[in-house]
């Protein structure tokens, strides 16, 4: 397939009030592209766009203006969602079904046979340590364990393109580096994957590349490094740095290490200039920088 | 065809698991009980001498001129009627939340998420839907049937239209519930305006006469008008036990069986249903 897995160009959503016909917009031109392999994280407070971004992706409400394609397709298509998987927010699967019964219906209906549907369904619930449970009605379920099977479903038809809401909604720690691991399978073996979520430290360990929406328009975007590096800073652990070499790098003293602020590289490397003139030792020198907490917080409030 | 096969799994296990399945069933065994102990014939070498209707004696011309063939299409034909409301109400009770539920929040968007086209997904609940009432149809008047024929040895094949008409009865009236599950997302809604329909239908048979004791010309047109838009449950009724009683059937409502109440009631749950499917093609969620 050429073209990125999903592709929104200018995407504009704007709903209707019922009663005043007032107009709210959730989308104001929004573009994203995701490349096949690619584990994208789509971030942003509350009503900033995200849901209804994916909603448009999968058809459930539709866009007001601009274009959006998965796989090439446009997702008015219902050939575009023969292979995405989908995990909503606050899913409700029902709970009279069992795990097994779930597999077999969502598999039935993204076009499985009854023997494929069942080689999938024991080999996607044991990489979700949730195999024990196959005939046990979902109503007797945890949160986390729903929420397994609620990806377990996603993934039952081995999807190229993954739109994933808060995907370690209720699991447990050991749970959610479980479902990372398997989300990197996943990108490893060439699935596009849009996760969206507020737990920024998931994102952070998750994505590759993250998008921050406020207010229905794209405020960031590009791999999590380049967000959070901060080059202007610099961490470093080393013998001989005194009073007036901390004042002249605009340094502080920090939990036993230094934090020096330099405008450019040669003004770093003059620095550890100084630090040996003075027959100081270095043993740690790293960029700081900014975890995703930080700068989403920033964003936001811009 | 396998997103039909997977809407009727659900829809079937869903029956099952909510106790609709076995509080449907139950109830039809009941009657179909009730009507067994009920009925007691003294048949004397291969004729009828004597019959008990709920222990009440049925009074027998003294020259056995009521021959046990004529009996049995008398009580296939009274209890068509009876069958005729009891199926047509449990198959709306049993179905009319199948799309509400549907469409439930958290719920909707995991059916939707397939590669399946909204249309197909709705018309395959609907045919789900049917099969789980037509199963109830089949299970009480095939029983009925068999007990009758138990009883008396006589093999009344006929008595299957009614179930025809009551299926197709319960198809017209269960698209309308679609089409209002469609819009309101509620249950209630779904059972209490299907159930309206039906009997609203029922009172404007005599439409002519309401027509005429209204005041105002515009009201009387109205009132013709719906006639003719909404289903016919009350001819149609009659039409259940017209063919059952096939030439037997009495003058009064043999004009039952013109074509006009099947081709109407037909045309309305067709327009129902596909309004149900533009309405549900259009709708965000």
């Amino acid at each position: 397939m050429d073209g990125p897995a999903i592709e929104v160009r200018g995407l504009r959503k704007v709903y209707r009030t019922s009663i005043t016909r007032g107009r709210i917009t959730a989308l104001d031109g929004i573009d994203l592209a995701v490349p096949q392999g690619q584990l994208f994280g789509l971030l942003g407070p509350n009503g900033a766009g995200k849901t209804t971004t994916v909603k448009i992706l999968l058809g459930l409400t539709h866009q007001t203006e601009g274009t959006a394609r998965i796989a090439g397709l446009p997702v008015s298509d219902p050939e575009s969602r023969r292979r995405v998987g989908y995990l909503p927010e606050g899913h409700k699967i029902p709970g009279y079904l069992t795990a097994r019964q779930t597999l077999s219906i969502f598999g039935r209906m993204s076009g499985l046979d009854s023997a494929t549907i069942k080689r999938r369904s024991v080999e996607l619930l044991e990489k979700l340590n949730i195999a024990q449970w196959i005939d046990v009605r979902v109503k007797k379920f945890s949160k986390g364990m729903t929420q397994r099977l609620g990806l377990a479903a996603a993934l039952i038809h081995s999807p190229n393109v993954l739109l994933l809401d808060e995907p370690t909604d209720g699991v447990d720690p050991v749970g959610r580096r479980e479902i990372r691991d398997l989300l990197r399978d996943e990108a490893k073996n060439g699935a596009a994957i849009l996760v969206n979520s507020h737990l920024l430290s998931e994102i952070e360990m998750t994505c590759d590349r993250v998008a921050v929406l406020r207010s229905g328009k794209v405020v960031a975007a590009g791999r999590v490094e380049e967000l959070t590096r901060q080059t202007a800073k610099y961490k470093v652990i080393a013998t001989a740095i005194d009073d007036a070499l901390l004042a002249q790098f605009h340094g502080e003293r920090v939990n036993g290490h230094v934090e020096l602020s330099v405008d450019d590289l040669q003004q770093l490397n003059a620095m550890l200039d100084q630090i040996r003139a003075r027959g100081g030792l270095v043993s740690e020198l790293s960029p700081m920088r900014s975890t995703l907490e930080d700068v989403f917080v920033d964003l936001v409030r811009a | 065809m396998k997103v039909l096969v997977a809407n009727i799994e659900d829809v079937m296990r869903e029956a099952a698991a909510r106790w609709t399945l076995i509080a449907y069933f139950l109830l039809s065994t009941i009657f179909i009980i009730i009507f067994a102990s009920a009925i007691n014939l003294d048949i004397v070498n291969g004729a009828l001498a004597g019959a008990t209707l709920f222990g009440k004696e049925m009074q027998m011309p003294p020259d056995h001129s009521i021959s046990i063939e004529r009996l049995v299409l008398g009580f296939e034909s009274g209890f068509s009627v009876v069958l005729y409301f009891l199926c047509t109400f449990l198959a709306i009770f049993a179905t009319a939340h199948l799309v509400p539920r549907m469409q439930e929040k958290g719920t909707v968007d995991l059916y939707l998420s397939r590669p399946v086209s909204r249309v197909k997904l709705l018309l395959s609940r609907y045919v789900a839907g049917l099969i789980l009432a037509g199963s109830n149809v089949i299970y009480l008047i095939g029983s009925i049937w068999l007990i009758v024929m138990w009883k008396t040895h006589v093999v009344h094949p006929r008595f299957f239209l009614a179930g025809a008409v009551m299926l197709f009865v319960i198809g017209t009236l269960l698209a309308f519930a679609f089409a209002v599950g469609v819009v309101t997302s509620s249950t209630a809604v779904s059972i209490m305006a299907t159930y309206g329909l039906f009997f609203f239908g029922l009172m404007l048979v005599g439409h002519e006469r309401i027509a005429a004791a209204l005041s105002k010309e515009w009201q009387a047109t109205m009132i013709n008008a719906l006639y003719w838009v909404i289903p016919k449950t009350a001819e149609l009724g009659q039409a259940v036990v017209a063919y059952v009683a096939g030439d037997q059937v009495p003058m009064r409502i043999a004009a039952a069986l013109s074509p006009m109440p099947f081709i109407t009631t037909a045309a309305f749950g067709v327009v129902c249903l596909a309004a149900a499917c533009f309405l549900f093609q259009r709708k965000e969620f």
